[in-house]
């Protein structure tokens, strides 16, 4: 049945091309069922897991519901939830933590994953090496990522406290007791486990990049700094855009690191955002406030991802 | 890139050296963390910390022996196996869909997918958690699955969509014009084709499972809780297990690591869900 049409798949002549056109006039309405018969599985369950508890999250947001205060049973109390958010000093400040932990890590990761990735374009024979060393720290289980720094930096017997001591980088307390040294920590902890993402992308776009621009830049007589600032960084400014939209939506949800890591503290040095939410819904167990937290950070990574993509994309039309 | 610096030999041998070292100090808290599992108790204390010791099994013993974590073991697998396999069940016929018609609709359901993967785990987890209860699921393995639902079945779409339209539309065409319904073109044309694209996103769709923890520290219970939920219970305030921790948290790396080495191609696309087909 499938012999002939598979020998020669290439070769499409103009009457095929007016044949197939028939057929799919008349196959049309063959063609709309099989097409709900293909997609309607995945719609009907991602709106039972998804759309559903997403519009039921949203009528709880304008609801009081707690499973431990009495009388908060469900009852409509209208915008307060999302006022209270306003006047609440312990949500701006996980705001506050989150900013400071997505711009540092992104930034930090967005410089080392570039040297890092030019630096492993240029090995030949070590390459694939050194590119399954860095994937490590990405596929590694997050939540084993904070166990094992929290090991590694124990104030008594940890090795890279030992190592930290024995440089004399810091004293006594353990970097995770600080309060700027926690999250100094949690940033860098974040760099080690997703630099190699950049690296990766930059990896890629180096791949894509023409040779002639190179050819004509070396003719003309550029330096290799010369040609990297003046040729390959605007080339590759679009994929380290996308690497840093990546990054940025998924920093911005940090848990996992942090809820094993330090908790939140000492006091609320790390307590980023989600930590918070998790605070609210589930040691406080006041839902309805927690809807509300997690439906205003949506948005805004939302907003977020929206405004990144839009300039990333007019960007790539100036050039 | 042009200019390939000529180095003479001895530069070169110091230059790998030098890789090597940078690289075994950037894994240093993965091989600390392996090495620990196989230390007792003393050697786990000792300051300056100890490299040399007498490797013992015992941890891995007491962990999965006498504290259950087989239990737990077997929750990630049965989690991670159902969760990608409802994904890849439902979620191939639509990539499929996607990749040869174009259409209104099928370009919201796109934009749709893109949208729930921006989704924070914590958003959903509040309701989740309270509808979950209300049905009674709360604690059953079918709360985590579903949940887990929410992220792979859009990985599924966007990473298979991607290989469906690395196959040329005229293959499956050609194969109908015999005779071919769309259902047996698609099963004995663009599938056997795509065979290394589903193989890639089902190991995608393991790891993705197997390490997620905040929806599974909400919906499970004792009994189905999976190994990231679990293991934070050695941390207590009488002590820490760090000997278990390091045993159980070894046995939790290693199969994602194997795995992370097979899919190692498709790393760029795996890591942005489909977003970017990479290498």
């Amino acid at each position: 049945m499938t012999g002939t049409g598979l020998a020669q798949p290439g070769e499409v002549s103009p009457h095929s091309v007016q044949r197939e056109r028939v057929t799919s006039a008349e196959l049309r309405r063959h063609r709309r069922r099989s097409s709900v018969l293909a997609q309607a599985p995945s719609l009907l369950v991602l709106a039972v897991v998804v759309v559903f508890p997403l519009l039921y999250s949203i009528n709880l947001s304008f609801r009081s519901y707690s499973l431990v205060t009495p009388n908060h049973t469900g009852q409509w109390i209208g915008l307060d939830n999302y006022t209270r958010m306003l006047h609440d000093d312990d949500f701006h400040h996980a705001i506050v933590v989150t900013a400071i932990f997505v711009v540092a890590a992104v930034a930090l990761e967005t410089i080392l994953g570039l040297v890092v990735g030019t630096l492993i374009d240029r090995l030949r024979r070590t390459r694939r090496v050194a590119v399954s060393m860095l994937l490590l720290p990405m596929i590694v289980t997050p939540l084993v990522v904070g166990l094992m720094f929290n090991f590694a930096l124990n104030a008594q017997f940890g090795y890279l406290t030992w190592a930290m001591k024995s440089i004399g980088l810091t004293a006594g307390v353990g970097a995770l007791n600080s309060t700027p040294g926690a999250l100094v920590v949690l940033v860098l902890i974040d760099v080690w486990e997703w630099f190699p993402f950049v690296a990766l992308m930059v990896l890629a776009g180096l791949q894509t990049l023409p040779k002639e621009p190179f050819e004509a830049a070396s003719i003309d007589g550029a330096s290799t700094l010369q040609s990297y600032r003046y040729i390959t960084l605007p080339m590759l400014a679009p994929i380290l855009g996308v690497a840093v939209l990546f990054r940025a939506t998924e920093a911005v949800r940090e848990f996992d690191k942090v809820y094993v890591l330090t908790g939140g503290g000492p006091g609320s040095a790390t307590t980023v955002n989600d930590l918070y939410q998790y605070r609210v819904s589930f040691l406080d167990w006041d839902l309805s406030y927690g809807a509300t937290l997690g439906l205003v950070s949506f948005a805004f990574v939302l907003l977020l991802s929206g405004v990144m993509y839009r300039t990333l994309s007019r960007k790539e039309v100036q050039r | 890139m042009i200019t390939q610096t000529v180095f003479s030999r001895p530069l070169k041998a110091a230059f790998a050296v030098l890789i090597g070292v940078a690289f075994i100090g950037y894994l240093s808290p993965l091989i600390w963390l392996v090495l620990s599992s196989f230390k007792n108790r003393v050697d786990i204390f000792a300051t300056p910390p100890s490299f040399i010791f007498h490797p013992t099994l015992s941890n891995y013993v007491v962990a999965f022996g006498q504290k259950g974590f087989g239990t737990n073991l077997r929750n990630s697998v049965i989690v991670a196996v159902a969760s990608s396999a409802i994904a890849l069940l439902i979620g191939i016929p639509a990539a499929y869909r996607l990749s040869r018609h174009r259409s209104r609709f099928q370009g919201a359901f796109l934009l749709a997918l893109l949208a729930a993967r921006l989704l924070p785990a914590m958003v959903l987890s509040v309701p989740l958690f309270v509808l979950a209860s209300d049905v009674g699921l709360s604690g059953t393995y079918v709360a985590v699955v579903a949940a887990h639902l929410t992220f792979s079945i859009p990985f599924t779409v966007w990473m298979m969509r991607g290989f469906f339209l690395a196959v040329p539309a005229s293959l499956d065409e050609a194969a109908r014009l015999d005779g071919c319904s769309e259902i047996s073109a698609f099963f004995r044309i663009v599938l056997p084709l795509t065979r290394g694209g589903v193989a890639a996103t089902a190991i995608f769709l393991l790891i993705n499972s197997w390490n997620e923890f905040l929806f599974a520290l909400i919906l499970t219970g004792r009994s189905t809780a999976t190994l990231p939920v679990a293991i934070p219970n050695l941390l207590t305030p009488i002590g820490t297990f760090w000997g278990q921790i390091a045993a159980v948290a070894t046995v939790t790396v290693i199969p994602v690591c194997v795995f992370a080495f097979v899919v190692q191609k498709y790393m760029v696309a795996g890591l942005t869900g489909g977003a970017m087909a990479g290498e």
